[in-house]
């Protein structure tokens, strides 16, 4: 009986480690894995131009990941990209005239925004809206100020106007 | 001749007829098998004995005729009546045919484990049994590529009577043994009909073996039964079949000579003959 | 569906053989679906089959996982560093591996490893008399011997194709972060957010179960139906690794312009 047994067992075990990897696979190397599980706050920013921003990109502060973005939509009005970000709750000190800003993780990969904080006593609250923003930057325009000649610093479109009266929480 | 359709026959055969690949196998045979007797089948290689016995327990099915055991019409049953059949018949194949991924007592044991929900103890008691009958209950934990073809064999027959079946064939169960194995072999045939009254279909070529355990003998040959009668009659040699197959002549009904066109002409030898 | 099934070849030519095998390939497999019920009697058989085609094909399919990787991360740093894009050789790897070569790689060598010893295993019961024996017991052998490996087969590719990702993916990762200094957290993060569940990992998932209907499927059936001798036996090997590897490849296209 004894043989069986133990046939019966490495079977088990060989379906188990199949499912382990499947598990594993799933939810460490995919978004499942940027689904923070704890509670967050939604924080919004507008943006001429989000680029490839996608649902769910990072959004981070020094390069730490403290949340993720949640949707992405245009503002009727503005005409302009709604970007609504997640926040994990235990960062709930981001002063709230904190500078966001799509960035791209090298030069072909992800846009994720980044969060440079300002210098407010008062912080991002549920709702708040972030004022400065800067838009991603174009590959596109890029190559063609280069070959323009190559003028001046990227141009800061700041879109602080335009929310500028609706700021609260 | 199965003339007289006695009651006491456990296969009755009748008008059997078998095309395979083009060739008729059987041509109308028919024929008897008495029951608790031990009944031997001969014939010329590739005259359908093996192919007989398949149809006996449907793993083949006839052109047409009939193929009656203990009352049921073999060609005619479902699966599960088949199958039903089936337990109630041993079969030890030319090659004992055991199973390679057990061992001896797993392949004793195997049709009560497919079968019958036994407890572990009265399984292994039975198992015991039938093999200490053959003489191998020692080889139990051999794999069946460690034993020798006539052990093998043994092994088979363990297995075909695990289940006490009312009819066991047996397709040529001395080739290859060496005389002690047949010896063996031939006495566990006996013993198994005389003490457990098993009726039992012996498919043989070795006259002198045969002729120490057959009740009676069939001799096929072209698809038709053409002698039968007790091992003494048939060795008396009353026909040209008999003669043939019993004397040891090499050319008679059977010719030596497979169907050829013109040995001459195969030669070559036609311009020479015109 | 027993012993007497014939496999008379049909004159006419090979596309008319071809046909034939076909269809008597659907028809073994309407046979090895309809023994399922049967053969869930046999769990004990069925068990014993998914340790021998899967967890004996563990290793050669770590192994060749690991070294696929490593390669990967070789091959696609060197080209995505021409663009600057290292940053999304975590993705790229993992985006290769789940959707494509986890399943495909893992399926040839399933079918070398497994699928051979499948038909020669069969073939040999066949030719030996074994299947003729279990009729003889009232033991259905598509029951007993065919489904049990059938089923065995299709429910270790799945999960080898994930080992072998896994194994992928660990070699990519020595070889670009701990090799190349691709940074630890891009590697992960660029790989995170673009890897999807559903779309990547899953859809990969039901391609290698695919691969492994066809795989075992195949390799039962030239088996099963393997002339029972030495060079029959010999043949429908050798036909189970061609036309098993043909298959595996031409669904995956299919599969992969409908599916992903
Ligand atoms: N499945 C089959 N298909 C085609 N021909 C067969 C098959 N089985 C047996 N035969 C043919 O039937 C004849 C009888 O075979 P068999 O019963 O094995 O003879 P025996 O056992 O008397 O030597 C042979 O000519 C053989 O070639
Ligand atoms: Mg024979």
């Amino acid at each position: 009986m004894n043989p069986r047994r133990s046939f019966a067992a490495g079977t088990g075990l060989f379906i188990l480690l199949g499912f382990a990897a499947l598990a594993y696979l799933a939810t460490q190397t995919s978004s499942v894995a940027n689904f923070s599980s704890g509670p967050t706050y939604d924080v919004v920013a507008q943006f001429d131009n989000v680029g490839s921003l996608k649902d769910r990109a990072p959004v981070k502060i020094a390069g730490v990941r403290v949340g993720s973005v949640k949707s992405i939509q245009l503002d009727n009005q503005s005409m302009e990209a709604k970007v609504t970000l997640a926040i994990d709750t235990r960062y709930n000190d981001i002063p709230d005239d904190s500078f966001a800003k799509i960035m791209t993780s090298g030069l072909l990969g992800d846009q994720f925004v980044a969060l440079s904080p300002g210098g407010s006593p008062d912080v991002l609250k549920n709702g708040s809206r972030i004022i400065n923003t800067q838009s991603a930057m174009q590959l596109e325009d890029l190559i063609g100020k280069f070959l323009v000649g190559g003028s001046s610093p990227a141009k800061s479109s700041s879109t602080g106007a335009a929310g500028g009266g609706k700021n609260g929480g | 001749m199965p003339t007289d359709a006695d009651a006491d026959a456990l296969v009755e055969v009748r008008d059997l007829t078998t095309m395979l690949s083009g060739k008729a196998v059987f041509d109308g045979l028919s024929l008897d098998i008495p029951r608790g007797k031990v009944t031997a089948i001969m014939g010329p290689s590739g005259t359908g004995k093996t192919t007989l016995l398949k149809h006996i327990t449907g793993q083949m099915r006839p052109d047409r005729g009939t193929l009656r055991v203990d009352g049921q019409n073999v060609p005619t049953l479902g699966r599960e009546a088949l199958y039903a059949l089936r337990e109630r018949i041993g079969y030890l194949f030319q090659n004992s045919a055991l199973l390679t991924d057990y061992d001896v007592f797993e392949n004793v044991a195997f049709p009560l484990r497919q079968h019958a929900r036994l407890p572990e103890v009265l399984l292994r008691n039975i198992v015991l049994t039938k093999l200490q009958a053959v003489g191998l209950r020692g080889a139990a934990r051999l794999m069946p590529s460690e034993l020798s073809g006539g052990m093998a064999r043994r092994v088979a027959l363990a297995r075909a009577i695990v289940f006490d079946p009312m009819l066991i064939l047996y397709d040529e169960p001395f080739v290859g043994l060496d005389p002690i194995a047949l010896n063996q072999v031939l006495k566990l045939i006996r013993t198994l009909n005389r003490t457990l009254g098993i009726t039992s279909i012996l498919v043989a070529h070795e006259f002198a073996a045969v002729r120490q355990v057959a009740d009676g003998v069939h001799l096929i040959a072209n698809g038709r039964l053409v002698a039968s009668g007790t091992p003494e009659q048939l060795a008396r040699g009353e026909s040209d079949w008999t003669r043939q197959f019993f004397g040891g002549e090499a050319d008679g009904p059977v010719p030596f000579q497979y169907p050829a066109g013109d040995y001459a002409e195969a030669l070559g030898f036609t311009g020479a003959a015109a | 569906m027993s012993a007497d099934m014939k496999t008379k070849a049909p004159r006419g030519g090979m596309l008319v053989d071809g046909l034939a095998q076909i269809g008597a390939c659907g028809l073994f497999l309407l046979a090895l679906l309809g023994a399922i019920p049967r053969s869930l009697r046999h769990l004990r058989e069925i068990s014993r089959q998914v340790w021998f085609v899967g967890a004996m094909s563990l290793v050669i399919i770590m192994i060749s996982g690991l070294f696929v990787g490593m390669v990967l991360a070789l091959q696609l740093y060197y080209t995505l560093s021409i663009f600057g894009g290292t940053a999304a050789l975590g993705t790229v790897v993992a985006l290769s591996l789940y959707r494509e070569l986890g399943p495909v790689i893992t399926a040839l060598l399933f079918a070398g490893r497994a699928g051979t010893a499948m038909t020669a295993e069969i073939g040999l019961m066949r030719a030996t008399d074994q299947l003729a024996a279990m009729e003889m017991m009232a033991v259905d052998p598509i029951a007993f011997v065919a489904t049990p490996r059938f089923l065995a087969g299709v429910i270790a590719m799945p999960l080898l194709a994930n080992v072998f990702s896994m194994l992928g993916l660990l070699g990519a990762h020595l070889v670009g972060v701990t090799w190349l200094g691709v940074d630890n957290g891009t590697f992960w993060s660029n790989m995170t957010s673009n890897v999807d569940v559903w779309k990547d990992i899953v859809n990969g998932t039901w391609k290698a179960l695919a691969f492994g209907v066809v795989v075992s499927l195949i390799a039962v059936f030239q088996g099963y139906t393997a002339p029972p001798t030495s060079e029959g036996v010999a043949y429908a090997t050798t036909r189970t690794v061609v036309f098993a590897s043909i298959v595996i490849l031409a669904l995956d296209f299919v599969m992969t312009a409908f599916l992903m």
